[in-house]
């Protein structure tokens, strides 16, 4: 292990004086939250909302169990990112490019840049289905969208940033009213999140895809180089770890908890015998029996899990593109001092809400390139994180993985590489299993 | 160079946030080259390769399918 002076340094370091060790601990929690529930919470983008409410719409409650297995999945994959950024302090492209290879380094780069984009496209999409829903042509709405999710990440601070986008996390918390709304019946509720139950129709191909798009909804490529980013941005320090570690696993838990939300939502329809496509479509179904909150409540929240995601997905791009080019890639610098790094967030963000507005653009075609690009990248970004977190040579034996992380991780590897390889194959064969 | 000092004159802690605390010394990979091929490694990226042909295969057999191509051969 070679340690390297990081090339940012501070002459007097600033500090806040308290009295009490509960203080101390609190305030040092606090300073070092953010990167790890906003990496879980924009995971409940505008796919996630649909492809949860969707679960609701077509099995009711049964898939709830679902949630909770994928709790600690996504925790134990975003610890090892947080460790990993905390121990080298730079990003995940990065990593890949300097420990692997141009090869592999450009392999991974392209992957993701070409999955988010299109991901970009179906946020942008989401904004347009639900502000038009209330009203607000798309003419209007995406760009109006896409100036204001540039505005929010050109203000030269990383904090002001990371502020707005934490009180647009916790907007989701209106999940829970809306979940309380359409009144699930709590008995069943905790019964369905313990005990997996099998669905009327027994397993089907349609309930294999919907599991699978639930796991790869919940965890997604883009968020192993969002969160490295995040933490070498936030200049976490090796203290930090037992912070960023309960940060990641109240990222996870919330992020899970609203998921779980998402589907008593849909279950309502499932209840009520309300088919829908998306959720949109669901919100003005039931106007009539919920009444215009709980529509206008539904609409607005899947716009802002779209501009969570967009604003996540695009630094995520942007943070991993500027690290391979070499370039300054922070958001702490001015617009003019990070060109290529705020070109690149810029252009994502332009480009897809300009696709949007396109007429008759194949949205189907772009969702399910989403999916096999998802399925592609997915087992490869973790497959390098793994073995980054076991590279000796690098981090030496404090930030290694143990023997039981690896015994986790890998498990859960081997699982989502058969249920990447399970989704690509029916997407691209649909006609393999039936 | 952490997160909480203690001031024993004052009896306080003093506690500083990342961004204004002074660097500390990352894990580098400068000088170290690219990883270590080990048994490990050279299998799991042999999965991954194995895997991305996989992938492409099945992506060429869509793409035949849907321009008809199979069908024509049937």
């Amino acid at each position: 292990m070679r340690l390297a002076e990081s090339p940012i340094t501070v002459a007097t370091p600033r500090g806040v004086a308290v009295k009490h060790a509960w203080q101390k601990h609190l305030l040092g929690f606090l300073m070092v939250f953010g990167p790890g529930l906003i990496v879980m919470e924009a995971d409940n983008d505008a796919g996630a909302v649909s492809t949860y409410m969707q679960a609701g719409g077509q099995y009711g409650l049964h898939l709830l169990w679902l949630l909770i297995v994928l709790l600690p999945i996504c925790y134990f994959v975003q610890e090892m990112v947080a460790r990993l950024g905390i121990a080298t302090g730079k990003g995940h492209a990065a990593m890949i490019y300097e420990r692997f290879g141009k090869w592999w380094g450009h392999f991974s780069l392209i992957d993701l840049l070409a999955v988010n984009f299109l991901t970009l496209i179906t946020e942008f999409a989401a904004i347009s289905l639900a502000l038009s829903a209330l009203g607000v042509s798309p003419y209007i709405s995406v760009p109006v969208s896409a100036i204001g999710l540039t505005l929010m990440v050109v203000t030269g601070s990383y904090l002001r940033w990371e502020r707005i986008v934490i009180v647009l996390c916790l907007m989701d918390l209106a999940w829970f009213v809306l979940a309380f709304i359409v009144h699930p019946g709590w008995v069943g509720v905790a019964r369905s999140t313990v005990h997996p139950g099998m669905p009327a129709g027994g397993i089907t191909s349609s309930l294999i895809f919907l599991v699978i798009a639930i796991v790869g909804t919940t965890i997604a490529p883009w968020q192993l180089f969002f969160q490295q980013s995040c933490v070498a941005e936030k200049r976490l320090r090796f203290a930090d770890l037992k912070w960023a570690r309960l940060d990641t696993l109240i990222g996870s838990i919330f992020t899970v908890c609203v998921a779980g939300a998402m589907m008593l939502v849909g279950n309502y329809g499932y209840q009520h015998g309300i088919v829908f496509q998306d959720p949109a479509q669901f919100a003005n179904a039931v106007l009539p029996s919920l009444g215009h909150f709980a529509r206008n409540a539904l609409l607005l929240l899947m716009v802002n899990a779209a501009v969570l995601g967009t604003t996540a997905i695009s630094l995520a791009s942007a943070w991993a593109y500027g690290e391979v080019k070499g370039w300054e890639h922070s958001l702490h610098k001015k617009l003019w001092e990070a060109p290529g790094f705020y070109a690149t967030y810029i252009g994502c963000v332009g480009a897809a809400a300009a696709i949007v507005l396109i007429p008759h653009v194949p949205l189907q075609l772009v969702i399910i390139s989403v999916q096999v690009f998802a399925g592609v990248i997915l087992p490869s970004a973790i497959i390098f994180l793994q073995l980054l977190l076991n590279d000796r040579e690098l981090l030496g034996e404090r930030w290694v993985n143990r023997p039981w992380n690896n015994y986790i991780n890998w498990t859960i590897i081997i699982v989502l590489f058969a249920l990447s390889l399970l989704l690509a194959a029916q997407v691209m064969l649909p006609n393999l299993f039936q | 160079m952490s997160t909480m000092r203690i001031t024993p004159e004052m009896n306080r802690f003093v506690v500083i946030h990342p961004l204004d605390d002074v660097a500390e010394q990352k894990c580098s990979s400068e000088g170290l080259g690219h990883i270590r091929m080990t048994h490990g490694v050279r299998i799991s990226l042999r999965i991954l390769r194995g895997y991305l042909v996989l992938m492409t295969l099945m992506l060429g057999y869509h793409v035949l399918d849907l321009a008809g191509v199979l069908q024509k051969l049937r």
